[in-house]
Formats: C-alpha cells, structure tokens, sequence
C-alpha cells in the first residue's frame, strides 16, 4: 500500500471528568476513536478489515477515577494547521473529556506508554477525616521498608513504588492526601492499593490523577 | 472539594457505585443525552427498560420515544434500567430508590412511568423496577401522589396477563400517540380531576387500552364467558395506532460511555412484513409494509455515523432483502462505508429473495463473516404449514451459492413444536443440515462449519396459530433427543433455547388477567431476569402456579377453541380474526399463502387503515 506523502502525529492532553470516572481504559479508547471519527479529522486507521483509528494512550487510568492530566498520541494525513484540529476536537468530544492542548510530535518519539515515569493523584475524602490522625498513619506506612500488598491473588511491595506521600488541605479547610508514585512497565503503584493499606475502603474517597510525569 | 456523605440522591448513588460490577451503568451523561434542568419543565417521564442498561439502551423503540419526547420544551424523558442483582442489593441495603439516569431522580418523581415492554420475559424486572421505584405494584393501589404507569411494545399485544400492573396500555406504533397520552394528562393535571378521571379520558385515545375499566368474565371451565367495557365512555375492541407514513429516522443516537450490545447506528429501513409467516407475531401486527426510501435511509446512515461516530451501521426491519430497492440501497451503502471506514451487519434475509448480484454485494461488504438462514422447518410438507414456502432444491441451490461465494460458515435456524410436526419433520432438520455439510465440503473442502439453531415454537396472540397448541414439554425433550442423537458425531454444532424457557414464553404471551396473580408471586419468589439462561429458573414459576391455584396447562399445552374469546381479542392488531381462522384452517390442509404483496388476500389491514391511507399519500405502502 502506498503511503501518503505526509504524516502527522498529534499528542493531546485532556482531562476526564466525573461523568467518566466510571468509564475504563478499553471504553476510553473507544471514546476516543469515535471522537475522532466524529471531528472529521483524516486519522489514520489500523489496517485490516475491521479498521480501528490508530491511537496511544499514554498511561491506563483505574475505574472510579478522574484526572486533570491524561494525555494520548493519534496519527493522521497531512498537516492541518494545529488551531483546527483543537477546534474540531473540543466540538466532537463528548460530555466529560476536556481538550487541554494538542501539539504536533516527532514521529519517531517513542510510544507514550514507553515514556511514563511516574503519576500524582490527589485524594479527597467523603466524609471528615482528623488531619493528626491521617498524619500519623502515613507517618508510619513511609516508616516500613516494605508494604507487601495482595492483588488479585499477586502479592507485590509497594514501598519502592511510592515516591512521595503527603497530606494536604483543600481550600475549603479539609485534609486529603497527595501522592507520586512510579509508573513504568511492570512497575506501577496503584494509589487505591496504597489507601487499602491505610484502611480506607473505595466508598469513602475519590482519586484524582494530576499530573502525568514522561521522560 | 470532600462530599457530604448525606448528600443528594445522586450523592448517595455515586458512594454505592465502586462496590458494584460495571459501575458506568448508572451514571448517564453519555453524549447526545437530553438532561433538562428538573424546575424547567411541566412533565417528567420516566422511559423504563426493564433489562440491565447494557441490553436496553440500544433498543430502538425506546430510543425514538426519547427523542420525540424530548424534542418538546415542556416535556423531560430520562431512562430508567433494571439494576443487576448485585446494584439491587445495594439500593435495597441503602434505603435508596431506584432513579434516572439523567437527573438521578427516584421513580416515583415522576409524572408518567414509560415502560416498554417487547418480549413477554421482562415481566418480573417490571415488576421489581416498580417496587424498587417505591410505586405500588397494582393500579387499583395507585392514588395521586403515585406516577401514572402506561406500557407499550409488542408484548402489549397481549395486555392481560400484567394488566392490573399497568394504568394504560398504548397499543402499536408509539411515535404519536406518546404526545397525545401527556397532553392528556397535562390536561387532567390543569383540570383537578380524580385519579379515574385520568384514566377515562386516556381510554378516549385511539389506540389506547385501560385496563381497569373493562370486566372480563369467566364461564366455569375457566374460558372467557365475556369482555365488556366498565365504563360508558369505552369502547371496544381497542384498535391498534400506526404511523401512515415513517417519520424521518432519529439519528441522534446515544452514545454509551462503557460498553453495550449494538453499538452502532440503527436505521429502520421498513415497518411490516408481507410474507405471512403463520408462526411470526411481529409479521401479522406490524402490517402494513410500509418503506423509506434509499435517500432518506443513506441521508439518516450518514447524519447518524456524524453524530456518534460510530464504526458500524446497521439496517432494521423484518426481512431486509424484500426491500424493493435492496440492490441500490447496499450500492449506496458500499459506496458510503468505504468512505467512511465503517462495517455493516444486515440481519433478516430471506433464503428465496437472494440473487447472485446481492450475494456478491454482500461477501464484499463482509469478507469473513458467517451467513445465517432461517429454513424453520426440515420438510417442504411443514414449511407449508406455517406458510415459510421453500423446496429442498431452492434451500440447496441458495446453501450452494453461498458457500460459492466464499462463506466458510454457515447458520441454520429451525423451530420445533410446529403445529402438526412429525417426529419425521424433526429428523429431516438433521438430514437437511448434514446435506448443507456436504454440499459445503464439496465445493470448499474440510473447513467448512455448519451451526443449527433449533429453538421451540410458540403460538402467539394475533397469529393464524393463536388457537393452536404450545408442544407439550416432554414431547420437545424426545424431540431435542431425536436431533442429538441424529446428529451425533456428524460435526454439526447444534445449539437450543431451554424448553422451560419456551414454556414460560408460553403462558405469559397466551394468558389471561388472571396469569397476574401468578406473575406477582413468581417475582415475590425470587424470579428476576428471566430473559437470561443463567439467571431463569423455572421453580419460582412453578411454585407460583401452585401458590395461586393457577392450571398452568390450561394457557400452554391447551388447544384453544376456535369459538373461544380469547383473551386478547379486545385489542384489534388490524388482521381479522376471520381472516387468522381461515389461515390457521388453511395450515391444517398443508396450503400455503403467497406473499401478499402480488395480491391482496383481505387480511383487514387496508379496511382498518384504508382512510389513514389515503390522508396521507406517500407513505411507502407496500399493499397492492
């Protein structure tokens, strides 16, 4: 098959809001693809019967979570100048994903998820949470030289993933919690087995991704 | 930034959702939703699906009453769902009620409960949804503070068997008389009237059906002795609505945040069927065949992939390739999909309209793919009974053009339990599909797989084949026998829907009112979601029967005589009664019925409709 002269690949940052907090990655994907499909932009498309737009996100948000700050490659032809595409893509996108930027990348940068390093969600607590208290259990989980922690039957050491845990006061006056913790193949701390650790079920809290860290 | 924790209703709900399986069920705010603020406008209707979010939320019925509704400023319709057994739980624990999508609502906020209703099965989660929703299960319980209950869908063509649940029936196409059923109770709303006094004036609707105000009366072994209005103001029997013509396609689809069955674009490409199969209940009430035309279905195709961006189309209506313009239209279809990097499924052909020209459309549009017949019977003798006409030859040269043209996989659909089925007719399903074996190995070799998909037959209301018998459940188990043990060791895949299933089917789509009492006990013993195979159990159904003193034999296994009123003769689906008699009679002598699209057999359809007609020229009738 001959290829088009040129090439783009675009890289958008965007956020994913509560209506799609329990929307999962594979969904999300899907979302997007018909987002896309839905601009008008001439995306590329895998090959094969059964096309699927060429797409990258760049690191798996868990279910029930939200985010300031995900962010994802696709591929289209030619060049369209960069205000456009923002425009089409902020008229297409449903209800829930906010367009934040889009930029043009190299083609040959490696692939999103090859370039995560790390991730910083914020936690916000349903109901009052005694910031001594809070503080004192952190205290003495960042104290252990390893968490070993079970998932689905796997057990793993979270310590080494966490790398950085602190509390924090919203605006309003109550505390929550922030953490940065390592995101690379085979090596990604999940901030919802950390609050297990901690003893707080997934009814009393909502996550919040903040910032996504790439190399 | 942190929530309270005795928040709102859909505070509450959020909290609940992390412990429940596909949790974005419950949420909405899919785009293309219609959320109005709840102040803004006068009524609120609840559309109801009572199957889980996954199955509903496709369902094109529902969808085109959303959009109608919602097109008016007064008028707010939000989707409601069945909750799955584990969400159940977790509402019934918190003390919470079950709510909309949209503006997470409780149920009984609303004005107007919409519930559809297409397959006799969903009868249980109705019934669950309306507890769950805090309404009171019966009607005759319901008093000003509860929403008004209306149902509709093809299972309505049989209101009885649930009729004291449900306030109004609307009886056959939804599309007008959904608006006409809400001006009337804004009306009602304006004019300080009873309860009763809503009810009557929604009787004065065409097309629909009060139960509460029409007796019925028994003689002693149980058949009717009588139906007769309750009221002065009703008269009977209630005739189906229809649209003369079909409105433009909705192409606002929904577009779900987490996945469910058919995502894609859904154009109905016709409503109605003319091939008089004796056994089909959508081909005898959905009469008259009415068509779009190739522009308007490629015009809505496209407006419909803009606004979802979907990857996949589909066309709906009962048998796709009796469209008259079926060649230009997947032409059209080709040339469009191309463009857009789309693929297509086209269910419902019919074996006999296939020409050589569609079938190589078709193995273009969907290399690969699987192909699906539906022969229903293994003899020419009983394809004649139930009026699906084909002879072994055609069945064999249409299998061979198939497999022809590159197919390496081939579906079979057949039903036993026919009315006058030999054990021999049985036999002959497994001849006829390890014939196709053949037939398929010679012209493509060893790869070839044949899939036979045997279901059970069901005599339905509105049906030449109402009068006739449901099989009795141990001859369906020798017959299912017959066909493993036939087909053993041929490497045909056989599949087939549960007989107790069927059995159920059976008694809710050929009862009476007094099937009511069995329903609600069947659902107070635990049933729910009998639509599924691994949720249905047919014990809650039996004990019911014994609970409530009910014969469950005399709605299934029970021929129905033929000067019996039966129990859903008050609703007029527009095909005479006379005309099903002669056709049932003319089954019994092997005659079949040709298509009525040559001539016009008086099937009552253009006597009930000839006026709407001729009102409104243009409509696409298929009637000579």
């Amino acid at each position: 098959m001959t290829q088009p002269t040129s090439i783009t690949r675009i890289r958008v940052r965007y956020s994913k809001g509560s209506i799609l907090r329990f929307t999962g990655h594979l969904d999300l994907q899907r979302i997007w693809e018909r987002t896309l499909r839905r601009s008008g932009l001439p995306i590329r498309y895998s090959q094969g019967f059964h096309r699927r737009a060429r797409l990258n996100l760049a690191s798996a948000l868990p279910l029930g979570f939200v985010s300031d700050d995900e962010q994802l490659d696709f591929w289209m032809d030619g060049s369209t100048p960069l205000k456009d595409i923002t425009e089409r893509l902020v008229a297409a996108a449903p209800p829930g994903l906010e367009i934040q930027s889009v930029q043009e990348v190299d083609l040959s940068e490696d692939a999103l998820q090859t370039q995560m390093k790390a991730s910083e969600f914020v936690v916000s607590f349903y109901d009052q949470q005694d910031p001594a208290a809070l503080l004192e259990q952190i205290e003495g989980l960042l104290a252990q030289d390893e968490i070993i922690y079970v998932r689905r039957k796997k057990a793993y050491d979270l310590r080494p993933l966490i790398l950085n845990l602190e509390i924090i006061t919203f605006a309003a006056g109550e505390p929550g919690l922030r953490m940065r913790l390592l995101a690379q193949p085979g090596a990604t701390g999940r901030p919802d087995d950390l609050m297990d650790v901690l003893g707080f079920p997934n009814t009393d809290y909502l996550i919040r991704r903040t910032a996504l860290f790439l190399t | 930034m942190a929530q309270s924790s005795t928040g709102s209703l859909q505070e509450q709900i959020e909290r609940l959702l992390p412990t429940v399986v596909k949790p974005g069920r419950y949420v909405g705010g899919e785009l293309n939703q219609a959320v109005k603020p709840w102040e803004s406008v006068q009524t609120h209707v609840a559309l109801v699906f009572p199957d889980i979010y996954d199955l509903g939320q496709s369902n094109l019925g529902m969808a085109l009453l959303y959009d109608i509704l919602n097109q008016r400023a007064d008028i707010a319709a939000e989707r409601a769902f069945a909750p799955w057994v584990d969400m159940e739980d977790a509402l019934r624990t918190a003390g919470l009620p079950l709510f909309s999508l949209e503006n997470k609502r409780a149920l009984g906020d609303f004005e107007i409960i919409g519930v559809s209703l297409p397959y006799e099965t969903l009868y249980t989660n109705f019934l669950n949804i309306l507890d769950l929703g805090r309404i009171p299960l019966y009607s005759s319980d319901r008093d000003d503070a509860h929403p008004l209950v209306i149902a509709g869908g093809q299972a309505a063509y049989n209101p009885e068997p649930i009729a004291p649940f449900v306030d109004a029936f609307a009886i056959g196409e939804g599309e007008e008389v959904i608006l006409e059923i809400v001006d009337a109770h804004q009306a009602w709303g304006r004019s300080n009237g009873s309860r009763q006094d809503l009810l009557v004036q929604l009787a004065g609707i065409p097309g629909v059906y009060v139960p509460a105000l029409v007796d019925v009366a028994y003689h002693p072994d149980g058949t009717i002795k009588a139906v007769t209005p309750a009221h002065p103001a009703i008269s009977l029997p209630v005739g189906k609505r229809i649209l003369a013509k079909l409105s433009p396609p909705m192409t606002r689809f929904l577009v779900p945040n987490v996945e469910v069955a058919q995502e894609r674009v859904n154009i109905e490409i016709m409503r109605g069927c003319t091939r008089g199969c004796r056994f089909c209940h959508a081909g005898m009430v959905n009469r008259p065949i009415r068509e779009r035309s190739v522009d308007e279905i490629l015009t809505a195709l496209e407006a419909g992939l803009d606004q979802t961006g979907y990857e996949e189309v589909s066309l709906l209506s009962l048998s796709s390739s009796d469209h008259s313009q079926v060649i230009p239209l997947i032409e059209g279809l080709r040339a469009l999909l191309t463009e857009r990097q789309v693929n297509i499924t086209l269910p419902s052909l019919r074996i006999e309209s296939f020409t050589e020209e569609l079938m190589d459309i078709l193995q273009s549009l969907s290399p690969g793919g699987g192909f699906t017949l539906a022969p229903e019977a293994g003899t020419e003798r009983l394809r004649n009974v139930i009026n699906k006409p084909l002879s072994d030859a055609e069945l064999m040269e249409t299998v061979r053009s198939v497999f022809e043209h590159g197919w390496k996989s081939l579906k079979l659909y057949f039903m036993i339990g026919h009315p006058g089925e030999t054990l021999a007719d049985v036999e002959a399903i497994a001849d006829v599909c390890k014939a196709v074996l053949e037939e398929g190995r010679r012209i493509a070799g060893g790869r070839i797989r044949v899939h036979a998909g045997v279901s059970t037959f069901i005599p339905k209301p509105h049906t030449p084949f109402q009068w006739a018998a449901f099989d009795d459940p141990e001859v369906i188990a020798d017959k299912l026998s017959l066909l493993h043990n036939s087909l053993r060791g041929s490497k045909i895949k056989l599949t087939w829907n549960d007989p107790q299933a069927s059995l159920l089917e059976a008694w809710l789509s050929r009862g009476d009112r007094r099937l009511a009492a069995v329903i609600h006990r069947a659902w107070e013993n635990g049933a729910r979601f009998d639509a599924w195979g691994d949720k249905f159990q047919i014990e809650p159904w039996q004990k019911a029967f014994e609970d409530t003193g009910v014969d469950p034999e005399f709605y299934s296994t029970r021929a129905r005589g033929l000067d019996e009123i039966l129990p859903w003769e008050q609703i007029n689906a527009g095909v005479d009664k006379a005309f099903l008699l002669e056709d049932y009679q003319m089954s019994l002598a092997e005659e079949t019925r040709p298509d009525c699209r040559e001539r016009c057999y008086g099937c009552g359809i253009l006597t009930a409709f000839n006026e709407l007609r001729l009102a409104s020229p243009g409509g696409g009738w298929k009637c000579p």
